[in-house]
């Protein structure tokens, strides 16, 4: 009894000489639920993912990620305070508190992921060829078959080259400098297919419909996800919760109507019954 | 054709321009304002200042010169964020803008007032003129003249500076330009349109600074 009490006793200094701070220490949840709404760092230069509509209103998938959270937060998609950010800005914004949460294209790293918190992934990324709708190559099948006799548009980059050599080892590679030249090189004729993010083929392809098709192919697999400062499990916790169930559950329609909208592609509901994590 | 879309898309976007160029119209008079206040009295400072205030801000000075613009706008973001100072980024790119500003203003005022002749301070002196006197009505109105044309030169750089705070997410004319692109994929068109708009706004400066230079010129 004795005991029992001095290590009570113990116990109460000890957490009186801990920081006021560090025993009350709120997760970042009950502070946007008690501020209202939910800050959001994202762009708005790059189409499909986070652009600028005619009036000037912010969307995108990106966008409607974190419209799908500020839902679950407040049964209200619109309760969403936007920090306009560069790509180079991802990362430092997050650190020092300036966004509660960052849904940008952003690429899971090993290296990023040391610096901040990734959610789970909300959609994989990977390179893909565009062809005329009319062109003389049916598919990807064809341009390899071809080798040599074709030519690939790319955006300029170091890896250029070698990213599209490790889909068509002989093509011939000609880099541009903006995404609009290597849509234009493919119109032109001085290009026979285009090489660049699915997203971006698919958003193109959706805004001139018939004039072009997918070869079929895609390859350089990269994961997106949402990222949240690092030591905060609750808060990280339920972003995750509300990106699965917009993939998987109650939300499914919202996730699958944006990715109509921003990709042209109809998803398959998920299965009812044994759930589909486990397969 | 070509020209006939760009037209339309031009007047589509014309609201979101317009706020692009406003932003930046506000960010460079605000930063050149608040930098020329501030370089004037690093001016006054560098030449008439007992010896530790002329070595403090002749640290100032040559620190902030010798800093990249964009790493002054980074910093005012992010680092005075984690000593409790938390600035939006329109506050913090003000902010560092007009502090790079003020070191080149200073620098300006220094040379100008330098180059008056030692005379006449002496002479402001002997009639029993005050300093703020002096400076008012004897070496301010020398020293103006000599500050305008490279003045002028300061200013246009700021507008061009103020570019960079687009990096920060503030929705300046070039983030506007970049997300018009975005939407229309028509990036040679708006890129040109957004220089020829840059150079208007200079140009207007550099007018401006003719005005004041005809008007306090002596007649001769």
């Amino acid at each position: 009894m004795k005991i029992a009490l001095s290590a009570a006793v113990a116990a109460l200094a000890l957490m009186a000489a801990m920081p006021a701070g560090a025993q009350e220490k709120q997760s970042r949840l009950d502070e946007v639920l008690a501020r209202g709404h939910l800050v959001m760092g994202t762009g708005s230069t790059n189409a499909p993912w986070h652009f600028k509509s005619a009036d000037d209103k912010l969307q995108g998938f990106d966008v409607d990620m974190g419209r799908i959270v500020a839902k679950a937060l407040f049964g209200d998609p619109d309760k969403i305070e936007y920090v306009n950010q560069s790509s180079d800005a991802r990362i430092p914004n997050i650190t020092t508190d300036k966004v509660d949460l960052t849904c940008q294209f952003m690429t899971v790293t090993g290296e990023r992921a040391q610096q901040i918190a990734f959610t789970i992934p909300y959609y994989r990324e990977g390179v893909g060829l565009m062809l005329k709708g009319d062109s003389k190559y049916a598919d990807y099948a064809a341009l390899k078959g071809a080798g040599s006799g074709v030519t690939i548009s790319v955006l300029q980059n170091v890896y250029a080259e070698a990213m599209v050599h490790a889909a068509l080892p002989e093509a011939k590679v000609d880099q541009y400098e903006s995404v609009d030249l290597i849509y234009q090189a493919l119109e032109s004729g001085r290009a026979d297919a285009v090489a660049t993010d699915q997203s971006s083929l698919a958003w193109y392809m959706k805004q001139n419909p018939d004039r072009y098709k997918d070869a079929g192919y895609g390859w350089n697999p990269q994961t997106y996800a949402c990222g949240v400062k690092r030591g905060d499990q609750d808060w990280l916790n339920f972003v995750n919760t509300a990106l699965h169930e917009a993939m998987t559950g109650v939300e499914f329609d919202f996730y699958a109507n944006s990715y109509k909208t921003w990709f042209g592609k109809e998803l398959a509901p998920p299965q009812i019954g044994f759930p589909v994590e486990y397969k | 054709m070509e020209l006939v879309t760009f037209f339309e898309t031009l007047w589509l976007a014309r609201i979101p321009i317009l706020k692009g160029i406003g932003v930046t119209v506000s960010i460079s008079v605000l930063a050149i304002l608040v930098g020329t206040i501030l370089g004037i009295g690093v001016g006054l400072a560098l030449t008439y200042g007992n010896r530790p205030l002329r070595w403090l801000v002749r640290g100032y000075t040559d620190f902030i010169r010798g800093t990249p613009v964009l790493v002054l706008v980074l910093a005012s973001y992010y680092v005075l964020g984690t000593i409790g100072i938390d600035l939006g980024p329109f506050q913090a790119g003000v902010l560092a803008l007009a502090v790079f500003c003020s070191s080149h203003v200073g620098e300006i005022v220094r040379g100008a007032l330098q180059s008056i002749p030692r005379g006449q301070t002496e002479a402001a002196k002997a009639i029993g003129l005050t300093f703020p006197q002096t400076f008012a009505y004897v070496l301010g109105p020398q020293a103006l003249r000599q500050v305008l044309p490279a003045w002028v030169n300061t200013a246009a750089e700021m507008v061009k500076a103020s570019t960079l705070l687009s990096i920060i997410g503030v929705a300046e004319l070039l983030l506007r330009t970049q997300e018009l692109i975005s939407r229309t994929f028509m990036s040679l068109e708006f890129y040109f349109f957004a220089g020829f708009l840059y150079f208007v706004v200079n140009y207007g400066i550099e007018r401006f600074g003719r005005y004041v230079e005809r008007k306090t010129s002596i007649p001769s």
